[in-house]
């Protein structure tokens, strides 16, 4: 059993909108030209209901809610998800993360997006392993590494 | 109960196509340099604020070697180095010939289904990359929304070295082009 998180356990959810400039910046960042991120005309002809939001970059943020709920000296060890629907930008959706097998340095949380009208759009999971920062920063210090 | 795409279809085109390379290795190659910029763009534009993104001290501070990229930045860029020149961009903007077999030429709509990914080292500023894709599997389904096929390739991202640093399982779905009214 962890001493810091027990099963059932919900961490902070993280809510946010997500902005066409927000998926413009994504498409750069990852250098996506597909179109239905940029270009609502084409989106719509593919039968969207506007710009689509990068599956990547929901499972970015899904992921965000796990690291800041966790906190530094937790790392991601496995992320999945599978999307159950697309989502279009502008959107408020929110991410939570709940505690599902949890010891001393592992945990395993289920991950569920929702948008404003309750419906779930993203399900998964991800599991992280607790480091030590301490000995880590020691280990450097003394191999002599400078910043 | 099995399903297969109507014959004469762009789908049926793909996934006969496609089935055939089930289990083979796609490619493998070199993708450069990751560098402290692409991980602090990244950062910034998901909203991940920690400073291990952004500030080499902080992240050595924190037990890695430079600054770190965030959980999926590896299995999020579509493409690597200089890209495809516009003129070889598919009608929908995807690149001819990427790393996941889309069926160039066919007009077939795209969508990321999922994917499942194991973090096995932390990726850092100046890891020079290396790529290796394999085709998984090709399904096709007869959903809700009509067929579709639904495509699965394993990324294994290694440094030069050959150091595992992440394995991604991804799958998108295909669906047939909108027809013209």
């Amino acid at each position: 059993m962890s001493t810091e998180f027990e099963v059932g356990d919900l961490l902070p959810p993280l809510t946010h909108t997500v902005t066409p400039f927000q998926l413009f910046r994504y498409s750069a960042v990852t250098w996506n030209p597909h179109r239905i991120h940029f270009d609502a005309q084409h989106a719509r002809e593919e039968g969207h209901a506007g710009l689509a939001l990068h599956s990547h970059l929901r499972a970015a943020l899904a992921v965000r809610a796990v690291t800041e709920g966790l906190g530094p000296e937790w790392r991601i060890a496995t992320v999945a998800y599978r999307l159950r629907r697309p989502l279009y930008a502008p959107v408020a959706v929110t991410y939570t993360a709940r505690v599902t097998a949890a010891d001393d340095d592992r945990v395993t949380l289920e991950l569920v997006e929702e948008n404003p009208s309750g419906e779930v759009g993203f399900e998964g999971t991800v599991s992280a392993t607790k480091t030590d920062i301490v000995d880590s920063a020691r280990l450097l210090s003394v191999a002599g590494a400078t910043t | 109960m099995s399903f297969t795409p109507e014959p004469g279809t762009a789908l049926a085109a793909y996934y006969e196509a496609t089935v055939p390379r089930v289990g083979t290795v796609l490619s493998r190659r070199r993708l450069g340099m990751l560098d402290a910029t692409t991980i602090g763009r990244y950062a910034m534009t998901i909203g991940a604020a920690d400073p291990i993104h952004y500030d080499r001290a902080a992240a050595r501070a924190a037990g890695y070697d430079d600054v770190v990229a965030p959980p999926n930045l590896l299995a999020a860029v579509v493409e690597w180095g200089a890209g495809t020149p516009e003129s070889n961009l598919q009608p929908d903007g995807t690149p001819v010939d990427g790393d996941m077999p889309l069926g160039d030429g066919l007009g077939l709509r795209v969508m990321g289904a999922g994917e499942e990914m194991e973090l096995v080292n932390p990726v850092t500023a100046g890891a020079e990359l290396v790529i290796e894709t394999t085709l998984d599997a090709v399904t096709p389904k007869n959903t809700r929304s009509g067929p579709c096929v639904f495509i699965t390739t394993s990324n294994t991202f290694m440094s030069a070295d050959g150091a595992v640093l992440n394995r991604n399982r991804r799958t998108v779905v295909l669906r047939d082009p909108v027809e013209e009214n």
